[in-house]
């Protein structure tokens, strides 16, 4: 072209980023090549993200030595497992775990019927307080409960001693009831906020039906309202078991003190504490209690099939509230103690603990700001600040958007391998923390020295996204289950192109579910301790490995004071994403 | 079998008044509906019956017994009241078959097994599902559902049956059938019956008296005929059918032989007698009441008779309905609808008369802007 040398230049009009994304959007989803390309671009991720380090938890248990170490193949470390010790700590891993899922989800059951069915006051403000609990990572209580229950110093004590004059101790955190009661601090709210929808979604006619009929409120509740919600109760009271079973924090705060042995623990003792570390023996009781986890869930797939009811029908009647009368004051008292116990009493330990001099010991002459300023003077804390953070932003954002596009395949496909997907992206959904951080412990030990993942941020990344996928992927399942296939097939039909669908249409009408599930994985990382207790190594420590370090050492207060700072970290967040949900809600 | 008192019964909502002072009574045996648009308060008013809303004023008997008074705070809960009530969602419990369903108010009541099992049978064969009996209730159909709600509510002898809506989540055809059979039950049965609808249809062909509410309010209480002939107000006049509303004013009234009232009236373009409710002064608005199927077309020459009232003008546009043919007329007062015969020969822009019988004509006070 002759004429555009004379004018000044100009920029070349270019297919729009939208066009050029649009074209590859079309390889990737209409043509059969991109589509097989894609497919296994997935299905690569997600096996080294679960396959991979699940069967590396097989080759390790049978392998004599240390990972990266040359050794034979034997069947030792499973002889290790069959053993009478071994025994006793699986039994006391079932054991603890069902004595907390009991009471827990009956305090639940109490709940959430007070907080969805009740005239309550200021019930939305109490269903906050109470579920907080749940966000607040487990290291942090276990510690400030460690303070407050401590046999000889703890606050607890020391009040009930001056009060009463004894000289025995009220509580002693360190036993069995400590164990299962910290658990419980978080299987309340966690079953809770998995059975509150339950009581709220019901047709209220279910019940007043039963109110015609002459049945009592207590009857009512007693065959209609608790019978209806028995499948998502049995559901919700498994998951919790085996919560239970994949707790780590608790034991190892609680438990090992008192000699309490559970598996977590053992797991983490063997590699950790024996020396030398007991690789094998670690890695065959994590592939058995991983057998047996997959066994109690498909054993929930069995009870559960088909037996849940649909109790939601389109008319939108908000279920009956029950008017208490003077007695809601006294059910607002019962979730207000809730909030006290759980929220109020360890965080308020970690308070007065960062400005005192030394722990146990409260007087005005001990007040001092020097813990906080030897927190903000140490390198160890900035780093694990720094590394937490980045880990948390993201691990959080790259978890969902796997999560997103595994959910897309597999709901909004007919693409062949997406049930392989979809299986693949579970697979971590049973692996207590500390087994998979087992599995990739061996994984990345293994990998060719030109991928230099072991003892770095990465491993932790890999770790954390691997742990927080099933978590995506159904809290994106959800989002596009709830968007009808009309709004997609229309814009496809008015002429926009795939990837302008995935965008406009999708991605725009399922971002709140994205944002929901970003922060419950930013939250997931945030309190993670027991796979990265294991992955790692001086310089990508992160702040729930600093909080131990400095634990192990004795030093409760500069605990508590970054216990504090995680605290505000976890109000804010947390707050901002009740906005998110409250906006979110409106805007529907 | 009870009869049910409403008295001044109201029910707020903060500022917002729901059910305004309504006095209604349910005679033994007798089969009543509360008939009106979605939020017109007629929920509200079965639920207080129920026990299952608390009327903030008023008083409701059941059976000359008292069960609930806003003024002394008495009220008796629904369970202890009696009363067999069929929901809109069926409310059939997912978690049990169709006979323990039904047995469920039997077994509260701790009768003994032989009976429980032999009234439970009974009820199930008045609604035709004994066979049903053994069936998980999720596996049965809506049509299914709705009787095993009513075998429920009959089991065991309540003194009233209040029905929410009962029909409404049914197809068309099964609607009919299931109303049908529902009367017929009721009628054999003599079971003092209170129903809520906004199915004007429904409410005409089951009802011994229709309860017209709007806004809170009973407009017009009557039976089927009476209230779809001699509607009192625009509203209820407007409820039933598609009638034509003519605005016209009044310039003569007169009392006829029977009690009845004449009135002369004098719209745009046309003038006649017609029949109304009350008697009216000349000059006042009126909006005159003509149901399509009273009125025919004719020519444009043709000339009305002694007792009819005639709008002359041209088809706007016809619509062919089956039965019959809609044709729309445009007059000077207004555009008016005509049920004509289905294969009649209309073309649209025909100039013709519409005539209709000065008996069919029913006036009511008010314009369209008060109504």
């Amino acid at each position: 072209m002759s004429i555009s040398a004379e004018l000044p230049p100009r920029p070349v009009p270019r297919p729009s980023l939208f066009a050029g994304l649009g074209a590859f959007g079309r390889a990737l989803g209409a043509t059969s090549a991109g589509r097989f390309i894609a497919i296994a671009l997935l299905i690569a991720v997600l096996a080294f993200l679960s396959v991979y380090p699940l069967s590396m938890l097989l080759y390790g248990s049978l392998h004599s030595t240390p990972p990266g170490v040359a050794g034979e193949f034997n069947l030792d470390g499973y002889a290790d497992v069959f053993t009478w010790q071994s025994f006793v700590t699986l039994a006391n891993t079932v054991g603890i775990s069902l004595a907390k899922t009991i009471p827990s989800l009956m305090l639940a059951i109490l709940l959430a019927w007070i907080l969805a069915r009740t005239d309550t006051p200021m019930r939305g403000t109490l269903e906050v307080l109470v579920t907080l609990p749940f966000f607040i990572p487990p290291i942090l209580t276990a510690m400030a409960w460690g303070m407050l229950g401590n046999p000889q110093v703890g606050l607890i004590n020391q009040v009930y001693q001056w009060i009463t004059g004894s000289t025995a101790p009220l509580i002693n955190v360190y036993s069995y009831g400590g164990v299962v009661w910290h658990m419980m601090q978080y299987s309340v709210p966690f079953l809770f906020l998995l059975i509150v929808d339950a009581f709220r979604a019901m047709d209220p006619g279910l019940e007043e039906a039963a109110r015609m009929c002459g049945a009592s409120r207590w009857r009512t509740f007693r065959t209609v309202t608790l019978q209806l919600m028995m499948p998502a109760l049995t559901g919700a009271a498994i998951l919790s078991f085996v919560r239970g079973i994949e707790n780590f924090e608790s034991p190892l705060f609680f438990g090992s003190p008192a000699g309490i042995r559970v598996i977590t623990t053992d797991i983490y003792d063997s590699i950790n504490q024996r020396s030398p570390p007991q690789y094998q023996y670690a890695t065959a009781i994590s592939f058995v209690i991983l057998v047996l986890l997959l066994l109690v869930v498909l054993a929930q797939w069995r009870m559960l099939k088909g037996r849940s009811f649909t109790t939601v029908t389109g008319k939108g009647y908000s279920p009956a509230v029950m008017k208490l009368g003077k007695w809601r004051w006294f059910t607002f008292a019962l979730c207000m103690l809730f909030f006290v116990v759980t929220v109020v009493l360890p965080v308020g330990q970690l308070l007065i603990g960062s400005f005192f001099q030394f722990f146990g010991f409260y007087q005005w002459d001990m007040l001092t700001l020097d813990h906080y300023r030897a927190v903000f003077s140490s390198g160890e804390f900035w780093r694990g600040f720094r590394n937490t953070m980045l880990l948390g932003l993201v691990g959080a954002t790259l978890t969902m958007l796997l999560g997103g596009i595994v959910a897309y395949v597999s709901v909004r496909t007919r693409w062949r391998g997406r049930m392989l997907i979809d299986g693949m992206a579970w697979l971590p959904w049973m692996m207590p923390g500390i087994v998979l951080g087992v599995g990739f412990l061996w994984g990345f030990a293994l990998l060719p020295h030109a991928i230099p993942i072991y003892g770095t941020l990465w491993a932790l990344l890999l770790a954390y996204i691997s742990l927080g996928t099933p978590l995506s992927v159904r809290v994106m399942t959800s989002a596009y289950a709830q968007l009808s296939y009309d709004l997609e097939e229309c814009s496809r039909v008015h002429g926009a192109n795939w990837l302008q669908t995935m965008w406009r249409i999708m991605i725009a009408l399922a971002w709140p579910a994205f944002a929901v599930g970003w922060v419950l994985l930013f939250f997931g990382i945030m309190r993670e301790l027991s796979a990265s207790v294991l992955l790692y190594s001086v310089g990508s420590e992160v702040l729930s490995v600093v909080l131990m370090k400095l634990w192990a050492n004795g030093n409760a207060e500069q605990v508590s004071v970054i216990g504090m700072i995680m605290m505000v970290m976890v109000l804010v967040i947390r707050w901002i994403q009740l906005r998110l949900i409250k906006t979110r809600i409106g805007a529907l | 079998m009870s009869n049910v008192t409403l008295e001044k019964v109201s029910r707020s909502f903060g500022d917002f008044v729901a059910v305004d002072s309504v006095d209604l009574r349910v005679e033994e045996g007798e089969f009543v509906t509360l008939l009106g648009p979605s939020g017109c308060g007629k929920t509200t008013t079965l639920r207080m019956v129920a026990g299952l809303e608390q009327n903030t004023g008023g008083r409701i008997s059941i059976g000359n017994e008292v069960v609930s008074d806003a003024a002394s705070k008495f009220v008796v809960p629904s369970e202890r009241r009696r009363l067999g009530m069929v929901f809109q969602s069926y409310a059939i419990w997912p978690h049990m078959t169709v006979f323990e369903n039904v047995a469920y108010p039997l077994r509260v009541r701790r009768r003994p097994n032989a009976e429980v099992q032999d009234l439970v049978m009974r009820a199930l064969r008045l609604v035709e599902m004994e066979r049903f009996a053994e069936r998980p209730a999720p596996a049965l159909s809506g049509g299914q559902q709705q009787r095993v709600a009513i075998a429920r509510a009959l089991v065991f002898e309540p003194k009233v049956l209040l029905l929410d809506e009962p029909l409404s989540n049914l197809d068309a055809k099964l609607r009919l059938q299931m109303g049908d059979e529902f009367r017929s039950i009721q009628k054999r049965l003599g079971m003092t019956s209170l129903y809520v609808t906004h199915d004007q249809s429904e409410a005409m062909a089951l009802s011994d008296r229709v309860v017209v509410m709007d806004r809170g309010r009973i407009q017009q209480i009557g039976a089927p005929e009476e209230i779809y002939r001699r509607p009192v107000n625009r509203t209820v006049a407007a409820f039933f059918g598609t009638p034509n509303l003519l605005d016209a004013s009044v310039e003569s009234c007169r009392r006829i032989a029977g009690g009845r009232i004449q009135l002369d009236v004098a719209g745009q373009g046309w003038r006649g007698p017609c029949d109304a409710a009350a008697e009216l002064t000349p000059g006042q608005s009126v909006t005159v009441m003509v149901r399509p199927e009273d009125a025919r077309i004719a020519g444009p020459d043709a000339v009305r008779g002694e007792h009819e009232l005639q709008w002359t003008g041209r088809i706007a546009h016809t619509i062919f309905r089956g039965p019959t043919r809609s044709v729309f007329v445009d007059t000077e007062g207004g555009r008016i609808n005509v049920d004509a015969p289905a294969f009649g020969n209309y073309a649209i822009g025909d100039n013709v008369n519409v005539l209709v019988p000065q008996s069919a004509a029913w006036a009511v006070i008010g314009h369209k802007e008060a109504a």
